[in-house]
């Protein structure tokens, strides 16, 4: 399938292509857009103004996916947690890892296209989703 | 700073009743640091972070039954344009001095409340950093100010009980952990 999003990936949307290949498309093809005009009539929109999956209610685009197909993982809501801090900093959520993970996602898109920003970021959520998941059985941040 | 900079801007017209959207519209728009132009508009420097922030607001103005507008603008003289960063800077400002008269204030606490407010200081000063687009005088006399009450603290006792860095693996870990063995 294909997605599409805003060129230009900061932490929203590259937690969201993770969210994507992980729990909804093996196989996604991404597409960076300038403008909402220029979204593919096949691909389906993301973290853009007016379309499904983005920002409403105050939720960013992580926790609108989340909700929209009932993803109800308890370590992916722990990660929207941290996603909703590092995007919008509005302190909804107690999430101190959140600053450290803007300024990764801030200073990779300074060195790498969206491609390889998607191509460093995965890997960093799948270790950010076990070290959630240890820290949710343990209770505690896990060494 | 030489040549005019590109602003963003965010025109909003919210319905008075209910209030609650205008007023956390207006909290989000404060944290932010905008800087009011009239009655529903408002600006920040122009960057891709500052101009996603207010589209995302300007979205949810729109949820909330309004209409909402992101313009990318320059003034039309440098003289206003020194005028508008002043009243934002002087907003800090006056944001900074809260932070440094409550780091002389806790001088005198108990080690106890002293750590809480060099903790609770030092966010304060992350926050008022993201919305510091004109950095003033006070950030550094500010900063100084709380790493100064920092400095009055004993060290912190290590949180960790001595066990050593070799046995921190636990059960749970130890499958995972494996594959790097011969």
């Amino acid at each position: 399938m294909r997605w599409a999003t805003r060129a230009g990936v900061h932490v929203d949307r590259a937690a969201c292509a993770w969210l994507i290949r992980r729990c909804l498309d093996p196989d996604p093809r991404f597409v960076f857009v300038d403008d909402p005009d220029d979204v593919p009539a096949d691909a389906t929109a993301f973290d853009m103004r007016g379309v499904e999956l983005s920002h409403h209610g105050g939720d960013c685009s992580f926790e609108t996916i989340l909700r929209r197909y009932d993803l109800d993982d308890p370590v992916l809501w722990d990660i929207a947690r941290i996603v909703h801090e590092a995007d919008l900093a509005d302190d909804r959520y107690h999430a101190p890892e959140a600053v450290g993970l803007d300024v990764l996602c801030r200073g990779l898109s300074m060195t790498a296209d969206d491609q390889g920003v998607l191509a460093v970021t995965g890997p960093l959520f799948d270790g950010l989703y076990e070290h959630r998941r240890r820290a949710l059985l343990v209770g505690r941040n896990p060494a | 700073m030489s040549g005019r900079m590109e602003w963003v801007l965010l025109a909003y017209r919210l319905p008075r009743r209910p209030s609650t959207p205008r007023i956390t519209l207006w909290r989000k728009l404060r944290r932010l640091g905008v800087v009011q132009v009239l009655d529903g508009l408002v600006a920040l420097p122009a960057d891709a972070a500052t101009r996603e922030q207010l589209e995302w607001l300007a979205e949810e103005v729109g949820e909330a039954g309004g209409q909402g507008e992101v313009w990318l603008a320059r003034m039309a003289s440098a003289a206003q344009e020194r005028a508008l960063a002043a009243r934002m800077a002087a907003a800090v400002t006056a944001e900074y001095e809260q932070v440094i008269a409550a780091a002389t204030a806790a001088a005198s606490q108990p080690e106890g409340a002293r750590r809480r407010t060099v903790s609770r200081l030092r966010r304060d000063l992350h926050q008022i950093g993201r919305r510091d687009f004109f950095p003033p005088a006070g950030k550094d006399t500010a900063r100084i100010a709380v790493e100064d009450l920092a400095a009055t603290l004993p060290a912190p006792a290590t949180p960790r009980p001595a066990a050593g860095p070799a046995q921190t693996v636990s059960t749970t870990d130890a499958p995972e952990r494996q594959e790097a063995q011969p």
